[in-house]
């Protein structure tokens, strides 16, 4: 998983899988990298093959830490048409913004 | 015989509905397609009539067993019965017994009446042969205690559906399937038998199969919804949902696609919050 950011817009790449396996690490390093003065945080969801509930929990934690989205946007890019399904069967799409290239 | 019915065999456009038997035997408003045929040839005063089934011959059997159901004398022919049959001291599998050419030859690709629609031709003209069929398949007499609740949403016996559940026509309710409160089901939609529906789901313009479990809070949309297997007909995208207690199968033996998440698992708690953040 990659993290970057300029204090003002975070993108987090290279997420293989968002499962049981790895969503407590991953929202635990996003957390902790997450800059006081962030306006957009971008989850680049390209490389993700996989996600469960698990994964979608963590993003949800991710909302709920930084303010239920108040202010903040909250984008995940260019999910597969698969992963998109999950999202949005759980109703996800509410909370995130959805965006394809 | 005089008519020949011959199952479709390989329709790659809607391959997912194949999975579990041939697209004759898929659950089709609590039937399938070979019994809507059946019935049809019998009322049109057809006595026997050959079956041709390359896919799964057995289960087709199975199903039909010797026609006795219908007062039919059925025959189904698999691959093999074919091969041999196209020996030359044998008859060929499309002529009748006496070696007379039958009246009709019929491939099932359509429902009976409604040749202008077809169905296997993509997920949307699944989606939309089945929601046209359902006047036709409400109004059959072996439909025996299906009742038209307001006008265009039918429910068949011994279902439940919560007084605050919201139901917007069209829509078919199949045999024992339970709604549970505030669901919204419909416009376009049909629960198959033993379908349950969670509180506060939301089904629209979709199909959710036979023996499916559809959890709390989740929206199925523009899907057809089998077991754990979520296909988009607009998208024609696939998804094996992983976690059973958002869609999954009611029959035994048919975990989710891959290791269930834990109990505790944060959508657990998601699941109780979303609706509030929705609020």
């Amino acid at each position: 998983m990659k993290i970057k950011h300029d204090g003002y817009r975070m993108s987090v790449s290279h997420i293989p899988e968002l499962s049981t396996v790895n969503s407590t690490a991953f929202r635990e390093e996003v957390q902790a990298a997450i800059p006081p003065t962030l306006h957009t945080l971008d989850i680049d969801m390209s490389q993700t093959h996989f996600v469960d509930s698990s994964g979608l929990g963590a993003l949800f934690s991710l909302y709920r830490n930084t303010g239920n989205g108040g202010g903040l946007k909250l984008r995940l890019l260019n999910p597969a048409p698969d992963i998109l399904q999950l999202i949005e069967l759980t109703q996800m799409h509410h909370l995130f913004e959805i965006n394809h290239d | 015989m005089k008519t020949i019915l011959i199952c479709p065999v390989h329709r790659p456009a809607v391959a997912r509905l194949a999975q579990n038997e041939p697209l004759v035997l898929v659950p089709l408003l609590g039937k399938c397609l070979l019994d809507y045929w059946l019935e049809h040839l019998v009322d049109q005063g057809e006595r026997a009539v050959r079956i041709i089934a390359l896919d799964r011959p057995e289960q087709v059997r199975a199903r039909v067993g010797d026609g006795s159901r219908w007062g039919l004398r059925l025959e189904v022919l698999s691959f093999d019965d074919t091969s041999t049959r196209s020996a030359p001291e044998h008859q060929n599998p499309t002529t009748s017994n006496e070696g007379v050419p039958p009246e009709h030859v019929i491939i099932t690709d359509h429902l009976p009446g409604l040749p202008g629609v077809p169905l296997f031709e993509s997920y949307v003209t699944w989606f939309e042969a089945l929601l046209s069929w359902i006047p036709f398949a409400a109004n059959t007499p072996d439909r025996i205690g299906r009742k038209e609740i307001k006008p265009g949403v039918t429910v068949g016996l011994h279902s439940r559906i919560s007084p605050s559940a919201q139901l917007h026509a069209p829509c078919w309710i199949g045999d024992n399937v339970v709604v549970g409160s505030d669901a919204i089901i419909g416009p376009g939609v049909i629960l198959e038998d033993r379908a349950f529906v969670g509180p506060g789901a939301s089904v629209t313009q979709s199909i959710v199969g036979p023996e499916t479990f559809v959890g709390e809070m989740t929206l199925v949309e523009r899907s057809l919804a089998c077991g754990h297997l979520l296909i988009n007909w607009k998208t024609r995208s696939c998804l094996e949902v992983p976690d059973a207690f958002l869609l999954s199968s009611l029959r035994t033996g048919q975990p989710a696609s891959r290791t269930p998440a834990r109990v505790n698992s944060p959508l657990v708690s998601l699941r109780n919050l979303i609706p509030r953040q929705l609020g």
